[in-house]
């Protein structure tokens, strides 16, 4: 494992000098223009470059297993969602599903794209396999105790549930205690979000798995992290929790 | 658009000095691209090595790379190694036993996660732009690809003449990932001497809210009151292998155990054949390969690729992050180490899932676990420096020689003077 250590090493080397002054590297280069005693003549720098292609003009559908492209997801999204309008549910609790994410499927025999939603009302997590150049759907599957990272829309729908909760009131409260500032409303926080799943300790989110439970990491809008680990936002249940 | 750069960094400017004029790149045409130009990098290093492959961004891996394919100046014809590389789950436990992340599968590694290119993050390189798979789509800025240099590729002083001495050159791909006050820096190194390095590289800032007691922590900060918490980070990968395009390849386990001997110990090395999924683990002097049934190089070995694990954590408290490495028989929803949540395939969460039937393999795929405990030290703050963790990937028999060998030398294989 010795040349991997050394290799592991020059690795971290490298990545750190990247951040190394302009001026180190033209000292060096200025270094290295006198020739070394002893050394063959034509022993000069090899640039090691690589080409800077110029991105090509966004394409409307890609060629085999290249990713979706935008117009491919929201058509892949538009089939993939018709059959489960009337039966779903979305986060607000309107009917359709929660559009989660789309990917190609890999090896498919053409453009095939995997649609993700969450439906709120049976708590499934809806895979809908989906021919996109032909417009069709191909294959449905559903299964609970399921859980993809949350959407942008959950992400704000469990910020409102939390702030118009009891909790709510302490949330704001450590925010003036970390900013010295009144709350003055949401957008003073940035809050991404992960999946919770409860632990086996963990009686008080018990349903979180089965539920759909998101935990926030939030921060004050150009600041600090603000610490609300403990709370946990139950977006089936549209309840707050405090995790053990 | 960024001009083209010198490669600046210390490391290349140090040893520009005994580089040698970059021979021209191979003259073979390679086949059909599989990936449109903005998917595809395909770049040759100043040795004469061609990398090719196809990118794309997964919401939830993050950086996915296909199709990869070596050539070189000696062997022109390009030769597909694998189908894809990607990260396949992030596990961040902290020692306190409060907190507990899984970062691919509970945020992902793609979509609003994923990081602009900016300041220096691809000083050198060229900052490509691609598909970030966000719920709104959007082209962006995403991977830095460079050419980097790596230090001596060989030495050899046997005449009188000036030594055969040659520099070597890595294509790396990057991508950097920002969840939550971690970052984490994706990286595949591809080596002019077909070695690939994946690594990941977590950078960023501790935990903010993660404080705690002396056996949990260390101080930091002035005196001894703020233990930051100590934690993991196990990452997995997921490896799929194409050799020679022909798939199919066999999983060799390789021991070596002493006995007596006269002069020195007698060390013998024997193979295990593994035809079935499991999960394994390494001890002294045990490895790996995965090996193609019928590509072969031009000496009529079969080819492979070792796999090399260095500094190593298990982290033993999940079934998941204890063994190294997890061979399984390739299916398509079968995508993260943990928390695969598939609906087509509800029954298989994890790899302790996709092993319980332990299934005879015809088309095996790797998972490779490399975890770190990490102490936080002083130093971490702020920003932290990057601490980096992932495994090599080497040619074994892949090609009958040193792809770099220089003229002078081809006649060098075998056993001198052997019949």
């Amino acid at each position: 494992m010795a040349m991997r250590r050394r290799r592991l090493a020059w690795g971290i080397v490298g990545v750190t000098t990247v951040v190394l002054s302009t001026a180190f590297a033209v000292a060096t280069l200025e270094a290295s223009a006198e020739p070394t005693p002893g050394s063959s003549p034509g022993a000069a720098a090899a640039p090691s470059t690589v080409s800077n292609p110029s991105p090509g003009p966004a394409a409307s559908a890609g060629v085999e297993d290249d990713p979706l492209t935008k117009e491919e997801v929201n058509q892949a999204k538009t089939v993939a969602m018709v059959p489960l309008t009337e039966s779903a549910k979305d986060v607000t609790g309107a009917k359709g599903p929660e559009y989660l994410s789309a990917e190609i499927v890999v090896g498919g025999t053409g453009r095939d794209a995997a649609v993700y939603f969450y439906d709120y009302s049976t708590d499934e997590l809806v895979k809908q396999v989906v021919d996109v150049t032909g417009g069709k759907v191909t294959g449905s599957f559903k299964a609970k105790q399921m859980q993809l990272p949350a959407s942008d829309r959950e992400v704000a729908t469990a910020v409102d549930l939390l702030l118009a909760d009891a909790a709510g009131t302490d949330v704001r409260a450590l925010y003036t205690k970390v900013t010295g500032k009144p709350w003055t409303g949401k957008d003073q926080l940035k809050v991404e979000a992960h999946i919770y799943h409860a632990q086996p300790a963990d009686t008080a989110a018990a349903k979180c798995g089965e539920h759909r439970c998101l935990q926030l990491v939030a921060r004050v809008t150009d600041g600090p992290f603000v610490d609300l680990n403990d709370l946990i936002i139950d977006l089936s249940g549209r309840t707050v929790v405090r995790a053990k | 658009m960024k001009p083209l750069y010198r490669c600046l960094t210390g490391a290349a400017a140090l040893t520009a000095g005994l580089l040698i004029a970059s021979p021209s790149p191979a003259a073979h045409a390679a086949p059909a691209a599989p990936c449109n130009a903005d998917s595809t990098v395909k770049e040759t290093l100043p040795n004469g090595t061609t990398w090719q492959m196809c990118w794309r961004i997964h919401k939830m891996h993050g950086l996915v790379l296909e199709k990869v394919s070596v050539s070189s100046t000696r062997y022109p014809d390009p030769v597909q190694v694998l189908d894809s590389i990607t990260v396949a789950q992030l596990n961040v436990p902290y020692d306190t036993g409060t907190t507990e992340y899984n970062d691919i599968t509970d945020y992902g590694f793609g979509g609003g996660y994923l990081q602009t290119l900016g300041g220096d993050d691809c000083k050198g390189g060229s900052a490509r732009v691609g598909i970030d798979n966000n719920a709104e789509p959007t082209r962006r800025a995403v991977l830095c690809v460079s050419a980097e240099a790596s230090g001596h590729a060989y030495r050899l002083a046997d005449t009188a003449e000036s030594p055969f001495a040659k520099q070597g050159h890595d294509l790396v791909l990057r991508t950097i990932s920002k969840v939550g006050w971690y970052e984490y820096i994706t990286e595949y190194r591809f080596a002019d001497n077909g070695r690939i390095t994946a690594r990941l590289g977590a950078t960023g800032d501790l935990s903010p809210g993660d404080y705690t007691t002396t056996d949990h922590g260390w101080p930091i900060g002035k005196g001894a009151k703020h233990y930051s918490s100590n934690h993991y980070h196990s990452a997995f990968w997921k490896v799929d292998f194409n050799i020679g395009g022909v798939g199919n390849e066999k999983i060799e386990q390789y021991d070596t155990k002493q006995s007596g001997g006269a002069n020195s110990r007698v060390l013998t090395t024997a193979k295990t054949d593994i035809t079935t999924e499991g999960s394994f683990t390494k001890i002294n002097r045990r490895w790996w390969r995965v090996v193609s049934p019928t590509s072969k190089n031009a000496d009529g070995h079969a080819r492979s690729y070792q796999l090399e694990t260095g500094a190593n954590d298990p982290y033993e408290a999940h079934p998941e992050t204890t063994p190294d490495v997890t061979f399984t028989q390739h299916k398509p929803c079968e995508n993260f180490a943990t928390g695969n949540a598939d609906p087509e395939c509800a029954n298989r969460t994890s790899i302790i899932d996709y092993t319980r039937d332990k299934e005879p393999m015809t088309n095996p795929v790797m998972w490779v676990r490399v975890g770190f405990h990490h102490v936080p030290r002083d130093e971490d703050q702020s920003p932290m420096p990057v601490h980096w963790q992932g495994f090599d990937l080497t040619p074994r028999d892949f090609t009958e020689m040193n792809t770099l060998t220089p003229p002078e030398r081809r006649d060098v294989n075998g056993q001198p003077g052997g019949a």
